[in-house]
Order: structure tokens, then C-alpha cells, then sequence
């Protein structure tokens, strides 16, 4: 989405208008049409209501000279991947599907939005939500035939990346696979969107420095409780994460994990601690201005998740401003965001289940994954299985101009196969690349090994983080100096006073 | 059949906005302040906010805010109604325009216009959220002080100035002991109308990168947690005080007159 910073502030204001417009396009184009009234009729139209994250899809419109030539594909976006799902769909099986596209912002609000009664068949929660989903059992399992790696229509089962099978084979919950209930979408790492002109490689290296006094007022980290603990947990346990013998350990991966999902009082506690020094020194908690602080120069460093950092890094780099990306030594948090279905939208209705696969599947044709991650900076789940659309694509955006100086083998053998040994996934980029978009959209082995997922909280884990979160970000009556109590009282005191004498005046 | 109209039909789509969108979502956050996890009657929640320092901190922290908020604006406001009530000034309706002008343009619009302006000064937002935030809201509700003082300070009636400067009272006297007694139900309602809403509007905080937690984003995040029971009983209970405080500053038919002047 190369777009200018006008542009970018304009969306800021208008993303939930824009998602609006896209619902109310469709719907209107629904009802415009008197031949699709008529199917309507004929009871042929399948109704699917999805529900995604804000700009989290190819909307289309883009510029000509826009176009992504490949060696295989010529890609560009014309109109919204929703529209062109509708066409496929008719084309492909015959019947006419109906999308009713809308948007959440946050998990929470997901969920919140499903408990009060909103009915959707297909959504797009990350990894932890959907496992709370599952465990409550609100969601229907994906058909056998989805997996048919034999169908040709069946490009999620032929392209997902084998990294991502395996941990959606590997990750359960309640004795069940998270693949049984959840096809990827998106994925990516947390770390640190930085200015290198200022912050050096090294500093935004570790999760400490949040807390860096060098850097007073200038770095903006989230705003939501989970990835802040992460950052937290990984600050409060730093000399351990990073000793050689730690990392050098042969059951490291597995140790890490527990480590990073350790959610005892007592590191709560140090974790409490760590962001309220954290609260003081940093610009602030941020929900939706991380990106745009960092291209307008406003912070130094912002605590991102990779996909929005490739968005920022674009963006600023039409200004010839350059930002870099870099997942702490500690750990970073491994997320996914999966298309999972309903039971209260889909129930038994198999060609509902039928179109809300097949949508799944449209968004995994390696094209439209193109367009996905051109778009909106995130990195998809598919590797294109026999295609090789994503591989160019990827040397198409990062690959080394032939006359390059300064330039590096890439190794992203873990993404797109199981044979180690592989020479096929090597790319040859710029150095400075690794810093950047490549290194935050595909992130190195390196990165992937330090990498952890971080568990659903349980019921009481939950409650005990979220008190946490808000002793950091409230004014505690403890912090009040008592000479304020004594002001405020006389203040009430004597306002209470006025308005009563006024009223026996009266 | 005979289709008869009468006065009272016409209160029915008030009511019903009134019964669809304030009667029934107080029931509900009534039923979830009171009731816990499992759907029982409980009085924990209640128990919760006035225990809680947390809960009790931000309340302190959202009155100081919305008090500082109340003063600033009122110092503002009433200089600037009082001169144009009183001026004869061809061009004051042009000025008192100006000043409700920014009353039709989104807030937020307006607070990311003062927020560059802030940066501009400031050079680092941050380094002053309480002093941000303040400006924030009192130029979000700088129009809210001004039209209801306005409003009573024109209809004063002059002859009683003249009676005072006759009976030789000073300027001064004569302001104090008759334009800002007679002018109080104005300050009363543009305070009810600045102080109130100050207390739990936290998309400016946000804004202008004030993380400190207000009212309102306290609510917030106990719903974003799951916890709508405690959030609504937080709800509940600053609907309560400000049903207090309405009730201490609502007198009787003249302020209410004054009020419905406020709301232009």
C-alpha cells in the first residue's frame, strides 16, 4: 500500500468509515441488482456474513503502475478480494454467494460483540482468541474435504506454509488441534519499530528498553494487556532468556515457552512493577498512533507487531525517511490470525460451511495472498505449496538489484519447506533489507527459534492480569499526596456549601 | 374509523427513544452492576469501587481533571460573555459565532488540529499529559460555558444597573451584587455542562497521549477484560453522583429557562 502520509492520516480517521462503506457497498450492490433479487427467490444465494479486522484485506483500487509482475502472475488489484470472491465462487461452483463483510478492532471487542448476539459465520480472531473460542466450544470444525490436498480448489491445504501446518498441528488446546477449528491467515512477531538514526540496533535489542531513560518520552509501546506483559516478562527475566547456557539448552524451545507463559504472582508482580516504570518513561500507551508517531518522527521507537511495521517502514520510506524493525534477543511473541467458524452462524448448514471454506480457500490463492500482503504489510500464512507466485513476490519486493554491492544469502527454508537441506529458499538480498520490511515481514531462523506463543489466559490468570494492567495504567489513591486530599475536600466541601446556601436564598 | 390526533400523540416518538435508548440500556447496566458471573444478586461490585484504590484513584483523578477543565473554561467564558451581553458592538454576534463555530466540527477533528498546535509548542506531548488534557477538554467545551452565561447575561435586566449607579453604587459594587448573582444559573448549567461530561470524556485524553486511566477508560477496560459486571457497577455509581450533583445544582423554573436557552 504505498501510499502518502496525508493519505495515511485520512484512513487513520476513516478506517471505520472505509470498513462501513465496504459492508454498505456490498449490501447495496446486493439489493441494487434485480437478476441477483432473483436468485434471491430461488433460494440460491448463500448468505456469509464475515467479520475482520479493520483493513485487514485487499479493498483493490489500486494504481496502474502498481502492478506486481511476476514471473508466473501479473497481479494487481482492481476491485475488493470480497467482490472478486462473490465472481469466483459463481464461476467456480455455480452458485451465488452473498458477502456481508464487517469489522472488529480488537479480540476483546470480537468476543464482547459475539456474547451480546451478533451472528457471524466466518471471523478472523488470533491465536488466543480462538483458542478461547474452542475451548467454549463455539466453533465448527473444518470438513474433511478442506484438507483434500487432491482438490484443486483446495489452496489452503496445497499452500500453507509447512512452518504454519506444523504449529497448527503441533499448538492444542483441550486435547484438540488448533487445525481442526482454525485456518491461518496472517501471522507475525512483536518487537520494536525503531528510528536507526537515533536508537541503535543493539539498544532496541532487548525488551529493557522500555524502560531506558535515555530515550524519557519518546518510545510508545501497547496498549492492551497481553503484549505488554510479554515485553514485561521478557524485560524481568532478561539475564536468564539471554545466557548461553539458556539458549544453548536442548530442550530451549520448550523451556522458553514456559518460561514467557509464566504467569506466577510473583512474576506478575515484578511485572507490575516493570511497566510502571515503563508508564513513566515512556510517550505513552498506544492503540492506534504507533504508526503514525513513528513516520511523523514524533517517537523514536514504538513496541509493533511486524505486519504494521512493514506498513510503517513503507510508508515512511516514501518520504526517504527510513525505519528499521528489530525483534528483541529475549523472545518474541509468535502470533497467528485464523479464520475460524461459528456455531451460531454456520449450525448445520453445509453450503454455508461450503462457502465459508471456499472463502478461506480464495483468500489462500497465492495471488490473492499477493495482494493481501502488498496491501496491508502483513505476512500471509501461505507459502503457495507448488507455486512459486510467493517466493517471487518476495524477490520481487526485497530481491538484490543485479549491480547490488552490499548484499546477503537469505535463507527462508523453514517457511516454505520441510527438506532442510534445501538450496531453493536462499534469496539473495540487501543487507540493509534484513533490518527492515524482509526482516519484519519474513523474520530469519534466528528470530523464528527465539520465538514463543503466548497461551490463553485461564479464567483466574486472566483476572489477575487484568488487575495488573490496571494497577499500571490507573491513578492509585495510594499516589495521592495528602496535602491533595485535604485541597479536594475543602474544595467539595465548600462548592456543596455555595449551592446549598444559594438554594435557602432562594 | 376516525383517526384522532390529539397533543399527547405527539410525546410517543420521544418516548420511545427515551424508553429504547436510555429506560432499558440503565436496566441493563442495572442488572449487570448487581448481579455477578453466575447471574445472583450481589453487592460486590458495589463494594468493589468504594475498596478498590484503583477505582477510587482514577474518581480523584477524574474530578481533578474535570475541575481544573470547569475553572479554566469558566474563567474564559464568562469575561467573553460578559463583554459581548454588554457591548453594543455591530460585529458581536459575528464573534460569539466564532466562538460556537468550532461546536460544528467533529471534536476529534479538532483535537488532532490541537494536537500538532500542542506539538508545535511543546516540541514533547508527553511531558505534560494532566496540562494537555486540560487544554484538550476546555477547548472542547469552551462553547458549552460561553452560550448559557451569555444567554442570562442578555436577558438581565438593565434598568436594575441604572437603579444601582443612581443609588451611587461603583462598577464593581454593581456587578457583584447584581450581574453575577443574577447571572448564576448561567454557571450553573454551563458547569453541570463542562464538569460532567470532562469527567469520563477519554478519547481526548487519548488523544493527547495522556495514558493515565479516567472514568470512562476505566469502563473501558473492565469491559474489554470481561468483566461487565464491575464495569457497570462503575457506571452506575458515577451516574449516581451525577445525579447528585444535578440535583444539588437544579433549582427551580428560572434556572431551568436559563438551561433550555443553553441548548441555543
Amino acid at each position: 500500500m504505498r501510499k502518502n502520509n496525508l493519505t495515511l492520516k485520512i484512513e487513520k480517521i476513516n478506517k471505520k468509515a472505509l470498513c462501513l462503506s465496504l459492508a454498505l457497498g456490498l449490501l447495496v450492490s446486493g439489493i441494487g441488482f434485480p437478476e441477483k433479487a432473483y436468485a434471491k427467490e430461488n433460494d440460491e444465494t448463500v448468505t456469509l456474513r464475515v467479520c475482520s479486522w479493520e483493513e485487514y484485506i485487499d479493498e483493490g483500487d489500486w494504481e496502474e503502475d502498481e502492478l506486481i509482475e511476476l514471473p508466473d502472475a501479473d497481479i494487481i488489484g482492481e476491485n475488493s478480494l470480497v467482490d472478486d470472491f462473490e465472481e469466483w465462487y459463481y464461476e467456480t461452483y455455480g452458485k451465488k454467494v452473498e458477502v456481508e463483510y464487517s469489522c472488529f478492532g480488537t479480540n476483546e471487542e470480537l468476543y464482547n460483540m459475539l456474547t451480546i448476539g451478533d451472528v457471524y459465520d466466518l471471523v478472523c480472531p488470533s491465536e488466543y482468541m480462538f483458542m478461547k473460542l474452542m475451548t467454549e466450544g463455539k466453533l465448527v470444525p473444518y470438513s474433511d474435504e478442506f484438507f483434500d490436498e487432491s482438490v484443486e480448489e483446495n489452496y489452503y491445504a496445497k499452500g500453507v506454509s509447512p512452518f504454519i501446518k506444523r504449529a497448527f498441528e503441533e499448538n492444542e488446546i483441550n486435547g484438540e488441534k488448533w487445525n481442526r477449528y482454525a485456518a491461518g491467515y496472517m501471522w507475525g512477531v512483536t518487537g520494536f519499530l525503531y528510528n536507526p538514526d537515533v536508537v541503535s540496533k543493539e539498544e532496541v535489542s532487548s525488551w529493557k528498553f522500555m524502560t531506558d531513560p535515555a530515550y524519557k518520552r519518546q518510545i510508545t509501546i501497547k496498549d492492551n494487556v497481553r503484549d505488554s506483559l510479554f515485553g514485561a516478562v521478557g524485560a524481568i527475566k532478561s539475564d536468564l532468556l539471554t545466557s548461553e547456557e539458556f539458549v544453548n539448552a536442548e530442550d530451549y524451545h520448550e523451556r522458553l515457552f514456559e518460561e514467557m507463559n509464566d504467569m506466577s504472582d510473583e512474576t506478575l508482580s515484578e511485572a507490575l512493577a516493570f511497566l510502571k516504570e515503563a508508564g513513566n518513561n515512556v510517550y505513552s500507551f498506544e492503540t492506534d498512533s504507533g504508526k503514525a508517531d513513528m513516520i511523523t518522527g514524533k517517537v523514536v521507537a514504538n513496541m509493533q507487531w511486524s505486519g504494521d511495521a512493514v506498513y510503517a517502514m513503507d510508508q515512511a520510506e516514501e518520504d526517504d525517511y527510513y525505519l528499521a524493525f528489530q525483534a528483541p534477543m529475549e523472545s518474541t511473541n509468535l502470533y497467528f490470525d485464523a479464520w475460524t467458524m461459528l456455531k451460531a452462524g454456520i449450525g448445520e448448514d453445509k453450503e454455508k460451511q461450503h462457502a465459508a471454506e471456499a472463502f478461506v480457500n480464495f483468500l489462500s490463492m497465492p495471488e490473492n495472498a499477493v495482494r493481501n500482503m502488498y496491501y496491508i504489510g502483513y505476512t500471509s500464512v501461505i507459502s503457495g505449496g507448488e507455486s512459486n507466485i510467493i517466493l517471487d513476490y518476495i524477490d520481487w519486493a526485497f530481491g538484490a538489484e543485479e549491480d547490488e554491492e552490499d548484499v546477503v544469502d537469505y535463507d527462508l527454508s523453514y517457511f516454505f519447506t520441510e527438506d532442510e537441506d534445501s538450496e531453493d529458499y536462499v534469496l539473495t538480498v540487501p543487507a540493509e533489507q534484513l533490518d527492515r520490511q524482509l526482516g519484519a515481514q519474513y523474520p530469519s531462523e534466528d528470530v523464528i527459534r527465539r520465538s514463543a506463543i503466548m497461551k490463553c489466559f485461564d479464567e483466574e490468570t486472566g483476572v489477575k492480569a487484568n488487575q495488573m494492567w490496571i494497577n499500571v495504567r490507573c491513578f492509585n489513591l495510594a499516589d495521592i499526596p495528602v496535602w491533595a486530599f485535604v485541597l479536594g475536600g475543602i474544595i467539595i466541601v465548600g462548592v456543596g456549601f455555595i449551592l446549598i446556601l444559594n438554594k435557602k436564598q432562594k | 374509523m376516525k383517526i384522532t390526533f390529539s397533543r399527547k400523540q405527539l410525546a410517543i416518538p420521544y418516548s420511545l427513544v427515551l424508553i429504547i435508548f436510555v429506560i432499558l440500556p440503565l436496566l441493563v447496566i442495572g442488572f449487570y452492576a448487581l448481579t455477578d458471573a453466575t447471574g445472583r444478586f450481589t453487592l460486590a461490585n458495589f463494594l468493589n469501587f468504594f475498596t478498590d484504590t484503583n477505582t477510587l484513584g482514577t474518581l480523584f483523578y477524574s474530578f481533578a481533571l474535570a475541575f481544573v477543565t470547569t475553572v479554566v473554561c469558566l474563567f474564559i467564558a464568562y469575561p467573553t460573555a460578559y463583554f459581548l451581553a454588554s457591548s453594543k458592538w455591530k460585529f458581536k454576534n459575528v464573534v460569539l459565532m466564532i466562538f460556537v463555530m468550532p461546536m460544528w466540527i467533529n471534536f476529534t477533528l479538532r483535537i488532532t488540529a490541537m494536537k500538532e498546535i500542542l506539538n508545535a509548542i511543546e516540541g514533547n506531548l508527553a511531558f505534560y499529559p494532566f496540562l494537555n488534557s486540560v487544554i484538550g477538554l476546555s477547548y472542547d467545551f469552551l462553547p458549552f460555558m460561553i452560550l448559557p452565561i451569555y444567554t442570562t447575561l442578555t436577558k438581565l435586566d438593565r434598568s436594575l444597573l441604572e437603579a444601582a449607579k443612581d443609588l451611587g453604587a461603583k462598577d464593581l459594587t454593581a456587578f457583584l451584587k447584581i450581574t453575577l448573582p443574577l447571572s448564576i444559573p448561567g454557571i450553573v448549567s454551563g458547569v453541570s455542562m463542562v464538569f460532567l461530561p470532562a469527567m469520563t470524556n477519554y478519547v481526548v485524553l487519548d488523544m493527547l497521549y495522556n495514558s493515565t486511566y479516567i472514568m470512562g477508560s476505566l469502563i473501558g477496560s473492565y469491559f474489554s477484560a470481561y468483566d461487565w459486571h464491575n464495569g457497570s457497577m462503575i457506571a452506575l455509581v458515577l451516574l449516581l453522583i451525577i445525579c447528585v450533583f444535578t440535583i444539588l445544582t437544579n433549582g427551580d423554573a428560572e434556572d431551568a429557562n436559563a438551561r433550555g436557552g443553553a441548548l441555543l
